[in-house]
């Protein structure tokens, strides 16, 4: 079976700038997985977002080289929701069906398919509501109900959590992992390392536009150079194991930590 | 000597709908304080009428012994330093040195202070080295610091600031937390909206929960994280190095990185784990 999307040796410029934002980007995403990409703001995974669903360089410009290969539709959330509005819905509902009424399905498929991404993302009660009256977080969460109701084969998240409150970030992250049980391949670029261990199967490092470290999230999260003072760092759990001076590798999460003082 | 900010039964109604109710508290100089709670609480309330956006329907906040009811809000910018949600797209001037230095102009800073004020925030902020750019060609969380800096330009008695590390990454938040700690060494008292819990464990003390519009909760940041589960009830979940502290059920609750690590230590070497 192919992977619903595959990176080979991808470099990309935006336009009017001499650096690569990406270097040589080779990566497999396949189905019923969560990709988290991590790395420091500038470190490309948002453009490895905007590469891998299509609207860079097709729609931004720039300059790519190497190969996109995709199986399937890619949908992308992008971390500014208010920007992401289609400007042309004065409900909620009429905005989640924006996507699917572009896809030219019938009428049923695309009202089952909004019914389904409302209530999914917890936002059927503002149905009726104008898009442009709601709070951050409740955009952030249309916008996801829009992009699901889309039904994609890959889902694209950028920092998806940022706007939300705590409670609200874990039932989303939760939504992801069933997701990804459901089948959905899920490439993730979050800050949030402390959601990681539980939440991701593998994870990307990125650095200065190439992959630093690409692999299980349990080994990629346990490298001591994830500390240095221009990396994202690790979970706050493996911070404080190394700041007690204990032994190598540190735990992940708080689970971890009482089973390795036992 | 008055209180650096006071808010004495402070009710606050949008027309029918009432967002606070009765609320009461203080902040001394040099305080550093977390308000927490639900989306809809009323935390964005309580930063405009400190701020001199809303007037109070009820009440009076104090900014030192002025009363914000009777100042405007450009006179309050004399004491009080504000970070909104969204200031990364508040920058308006050429450069991000020329955004920093609006605030204290407009105060009446002299010039010869606004320039070394404008360097000391622009250092604190992490910033020397862009303080030429456009504050739009920067990446957005350094947009985020410079909004900050303009803010620590002013040099006020207080600040409140409404999420400061949303969207910021590690090496950002640390910038952040340095810049706000040093500012309240300075005796700027610290008001401080937010969602992120880790943040304000390692860089405040005390913790204000604000629920439908009342204060349930004022303590010590170390009481209020302990409540653990608890916390859920007020939309907020305990941040890693908290849910360690009760999950090894650590003396005192530490819940800041270099105390949890001490506790951790010991308890490693009670169990004989190096």
């Amino acid at each position: 079976m192919t992977a619903p999307l595959a990176l080979r040796g991808v470099t990309y410029r935006y336009p009017a700038n001499q650096t690569p934002a990406l270097r040589e980007v080779s990566l497999d995403v396949r189905r019923g997985e969560v990709m988290a990409l991590i790395g420091s703001v500038g470190a490309g995974a948002s453009t490895l977002l905007l590469v891998a669903g299509d609207l860079a360089p097709r729609v931004m410009g720039g300059e790519l080289t190497g190969t996109v290969e995709r199986d399937g539709r890619a949908a992308l959330l992008l971390p500014t929701p208010w920007t992401q509005l289609s400007g042309m819905a004065f409900s909620v509902h009429d905005e989640v069906a924006f996507g699917p009424a572009n896809l030219g399905w019938t009428r049923e498929r695309i009202s089952a398919s909004v019914e389904r991404a409302l209530t999914r993302v917890d936002v059927a009660h503002l149905r009726d509501r104008d898009p442009t009256t709601l709070s951050g977080g409740e955009l952030q969460r249309v916008i996801f109900a829009g992009i699901l109701a889309m039904e994609p084969d890959v889902l694209l998240l950028d920092e998806p959590t940022a706007e939300l409150d705590p409670l609200a970030a874990r039932s989303i992250w939760g939504l992801i992992r069933s997701l990804a049980q459901g089948g959905m391949a899920v490439v993730v670029a979050t800050s949030d390392l402390d959601a990681l261990p539980d939440m991701a199967d593998r994870v990307a490092w990125l650095e200065a536009g190439a992959i630093r470290a690409l692999g299980p999230a349990a080994d990629v999260l346990i490298d001591p150079a994830l500390e240095a003072p221009a990396a994202p760092g690790s979970t706050a759990i493996a911070r404080v194991w190394r700041v007690a001076g204990l032994r190598e590798p540190p735990p992940l999460t708080v689970s971890q930590t009482v089973e390795r003082l036992r | 000597m008055s209180e650096t900010l006071d808010l004495a039964t402070v009710t606050y109604a949008y027309g029918e709908h009432v967002a606070l109710r009765d609320v009461s508290f203080s902040l001394r100089a040099g305080e550093r304080v977390a308000l927490v709670g639900h989306t809809g609480a009323g935390k964005s309330t309580v930063m405009r009428l400190i701020t001199g956006l809303l007037r109070p329907t009820a009440g009076t906040v104090w900014v030192g012994d002025w009363d914000t009811s009777e100042r405007r809000p450009e006179e309050l910018a004399h004491r009080v330093g504000s970070l909104f949600q969204h200031a990364d797209q508040q920058l308006f001037a050429r450069t991000v040195r020329e955004d920093v230095a609006f605030g204290p102009r407009a105060t009446g800073v002299p010039a010869a202070d606004v320039a070394s004020r404008v360097t000391r925030a622009l250092a604190a902020a992490g910033l020397e080295a862009v303080a030429e750019e456009h504050p739009y060609d920067l990446p957005p969380p350094e947009r985020k610091l410079a909004a900050l800096a303009g803010a620590l330009a002013l040099e006020p008695s207080l600040l409140v600031l409404d999420e400061p590390t949303a969207g910021l990454d590690r090496p950002a938040r640390g910038r952040v937390a340095a810049a706000l700690t040093e500012r309240a060494a300075q005796g700027t008292a610290l008001l401080v909206i937010t969602h992120d819990l880790d943040f304000a464990a390692e860089t405040l003390d005390r913790g204000l929960v604000l629920d439908h519009g009342r204060i349930v909760h004022d303590a010590p940041l170390s009481d209020l994280l302990a409540l653990g589960d608890g916390l859920e009830a007020l939309g907020l979940i305990a941040p890693p190095l908290s849910r360690l502290s009760t999950a090894l059920a650590l003396p005192g609750h530490p819940i800041r990185a270099r105390e949890v690590a001490s506790a951790l230590a010991s308890v490693a070497a009670r169990n004989r784990v190096s």
